[in-house]
């Protein structure tokens, strides 16, 4: 007789049922993306650092220290003093605190407006599609820049504070995504599970939660990487040219536009290098995340 | 006709499509006008009766599909009826429409596509049912929901599974218990295995068969051979170009066909009883027009064997020629 290896029964009936959900397969892949990782990690590091900094550190930023003005890097102040007597380190957090904070704000808010005007076009199509679409591309050719800078030298003063900034981008930058939204529901529509979820007496709020958004929502994650990453930018490059939060308050842009100083440029690299690296390193973390959740939804693994 | 043929004949219709049409708009130029119309389907009756299957036949493109989407309302049908136990459901809206899609369930062509990727296969066998009644759920919902899926033969262990962990087949069967889920009268099988393989195929039509008896169900069965329909259909329909070329019962079919469409499909089906006879097949020239812009007169004319000059001009209208057996040709007019 042939012997059978004595296999523990309890064994095979405790493994859990090997299936994975497609989210699961997806989080799996991008763990297992290095560059991807790093890029997440650092990320994260850099907004619990910057927004517990009022917490970690007692330097009062705004106050203006005529004794303590363009001091290079010491153990007393890493990365020295910008032209007010201004730890730049401590700046660099609190900015990060403001650019983090736009980007993030700005983002949210054109995912939420452009994925509800991109999703109802598409999926009805039509009237309601056309007018839509319309009046996206009227959003889309609005000149974005002039339109800034004109509302906020009539706002300035008036209402203080990034939300005037925050608003106008959002305001201005959905059209993009509801495009994108509509593209990808438009073909998603095809596939012939929306006509059962439909057929089986779904109503259509239904079908477009619960069958079009998900299987939409990879390309809508990775359109927001890509628009936060965006939206840093577009917030540093204003506050640079004078155009967007206010100058008192630190951001990575406005303490990148202490450059046009010619004595600053030439002389004091501490007070502008540190802002433009971590800007550079953030937008490529939010690139190289990007890029890790686009391949970690390749299509292809669950079809 | 024999005694059951008789009795079927008596039995009321269960579904009765009148002149159905279904043109899709095209659209073109600068201020996306109606250019032109895609006549998907043109002008389609048939009737099915309580616990039949009618076998819906034609080549890919013919419009099949499009007219079991238009009965189910999944697309609005440009013009016609559509008569389900009497009502007719082609103006339908809200909820009556919802009521109504209780009744008729659809098993679709494409077995990768029609499951939704990102669901377990518990939640989309019982999503029908938490669509219609709020009131079961927890237990209850997932025990009636395993008891469909033994039924239609998948492992108790599906429930937990997406779908892409099952193979074509499966996933077919997964299909098939959503389709059963609200207990239908009506399922319009749209070519249910012709993505599958062949050793596959004949399982899941015998489970369709079996599913027929014991659910009391009344079948549309679409495919694009003869020789699928030919274990599954008590009457055909054959299909072209958005018409109906004939109908009548399979045997009628097969024994003598009269449309001369037919007599080319069936020309075309390998038969183990006539092996030996000399048959000749029937090989049609030319290929199907573009429905966007269909041949006027009969439909098929461009084709045909037997096209006479009456044909390019005269459109023939479906004739009951012989008892039960329909025919669209000017030859017996
Ligand atoms: N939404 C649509 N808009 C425009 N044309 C369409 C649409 N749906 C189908 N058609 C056209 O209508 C015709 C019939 O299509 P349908 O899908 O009903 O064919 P079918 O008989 O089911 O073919 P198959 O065997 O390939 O499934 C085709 O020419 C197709 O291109
Ligand atoms: S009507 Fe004429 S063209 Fe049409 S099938 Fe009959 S014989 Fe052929
Ligand atoms: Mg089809």
């Amino acid at each position: 007789m042939e012997v059978v290896p004595n296999k523990d029964p309890q064994l095979k009936t405790t493994k859990p049922p090997k299936s994975m959900s497609p989210w699961a397969m997806a989080r799996r892949k991008f763990m297992k993306n290095k560059l991807a990782m790093i890029s997440l990690v650092y990320l994260i590091i850099l907004a619990i650092l910057s927004f517990l900094a009022p917490y970690i550190t007692t330097v009062d930023i705004s106050r203006v220290n005529i004794g303590q003005m363009k001091l290079p890097p010491s153990s007393e102040h890493w990365f020295g003093t910008d032209t007010s007597g201004r730890d730049v380190f401590v700046r660099l957090l609190y900015g990060g605190r403001v650019s983090l904070f736009v980007g993030i704000s700005c983002t949210m808010i054109i995912l939420f407006l452009g994925v509800i005007v991109g999703a109802i076009a598409g999926f009805f199509g039509g009237i309601v599609d056309s007018m839509l679409m319309r009046f996206t591309d009227f959003v889309l050719n609005f000149p974005f820049l002039v339109f800034v800078i004109v509302l906020n030298a009539i706002l300035f003063g008036k209402v203080g504070g990034v939300g005037v900034l925050i608003g106008v981008i959002s305001l201005l930058g959905w059209g993009g995504v509801a495009r994108l939204v509509r593209s990808k529901i438009l073909s998603e529509k095809e596939n012939e599970y929306v006509l059962a979820a439909t057929s089986i007496g779904g109503r259509p709020n239904k079908v477009i939660m619960k069958h079009l958004l998900p299987n939409v929502l990879t390309t809508v994650i990775v359109q927001a990487t890509i628009l936060f990453a965006n939206m840093i930018v577009a917030e540093s490059a204003l506050s640079y040219l004078g155009f967007g939060v206010p100058q008192e308050v630190p951001s990575w842009g406005n303490m990148l536009s202490a450059s046009q100083q010619p004595e600053v440029l030439q002389d004091m690299p501490w007070i502008w290098v540190p802002p433009a690296i971590i800007l550079v390193f953030t937008i490529l973390a939010i690139n190289f995340i990007g890029e890790g959740v686009k391949d970690a939804f390749n299509p292809k693994s669950f079809r | 006709m024999s005694i059951t043929e008789l009795n079927k004949a008596q039995t009321e219709k269960l579904l009765e499509v009148n002149d159905l049409k279904m043109h899709f708009p095209v659209k073109g130029g600068f201020f996306k006008r109606t250019i032109g119309a895609v006549k998907a389907v043109d002008g389609v009756s048939f009737d099915i009766k309580k616990g039949e299957t009618l076998g819906l036949v034609g080549e890919s493109g013919c419009g099949k599909s499009t007219t079991g989407r238009s009965i189910l309302r999944l697309l609005d049908p440009t013009d016609g009826e559509v008569l389900f136990n009497g009502e007719d459901i082609t103006k339908l809206t809200g909820k009556r429409l919802r009521d109504i899609r209780q009744d008729i369930q659809m098993v679709f062509q494409d077995p990768y596509a029609s499951l939704n990727p990102m669901q377990m296969v518990g939640d989309i066998v019982s999503e029908p049912i938490k669509n219609y009644h709020k009131n079961r759920k927890g237990e209850e919902l997932k025990a009636e929901v395993m008891d469909l899926l033994t039924r239609v033969g998948l492992p108790e262990d599906a429930y937990y599974k997406y779908a892409h962990e099952f193979s074509g087949g499966q996933r077919q069967r997964i299909g098939i218990a959503r389709a059963l889920a609200l207990k239908p009268k009506l399922i319009i099988a749209d070519e249910p295995v012709s993505a599958l393989d062949v050793s596959v195929q004949s399982q899941v039509l015998n489970l369709l068969n079996e599913l027929q008896d014991e659910f009391d169900l009344t079948y549309l069965f679409i495919a694009h051979d003869l020789s699928v329909v030919k274990h599954m259909s008590d009457r055909i329909g054959v299909m072209y170009l958005g018409n109906i070329m004939e109908v009548a019962n399979k045997s009628s079919i097969y024994a003598e066909p009269l449309h001369p469409y037919t007599q080319a499909l069936i020309s075309a089906v390998p038969d183990a009883s006539k092996i030996g006879q000399k048959r000749e097949r029937i090989v049609l020239e030319g290929d199907v027009p573009s429905p966007e812009n269909p041949p006027s007169g009969c439909p098929f004319h461009t084709r045909c064997p037997k096209a006479m000059d009456e044909c390019s001009k005269t459109k023939p209208q479906l004739k009951e020629v012989k008892p039960g057996q329909h025919v669209a040709c000017l030859l017996y007019e």
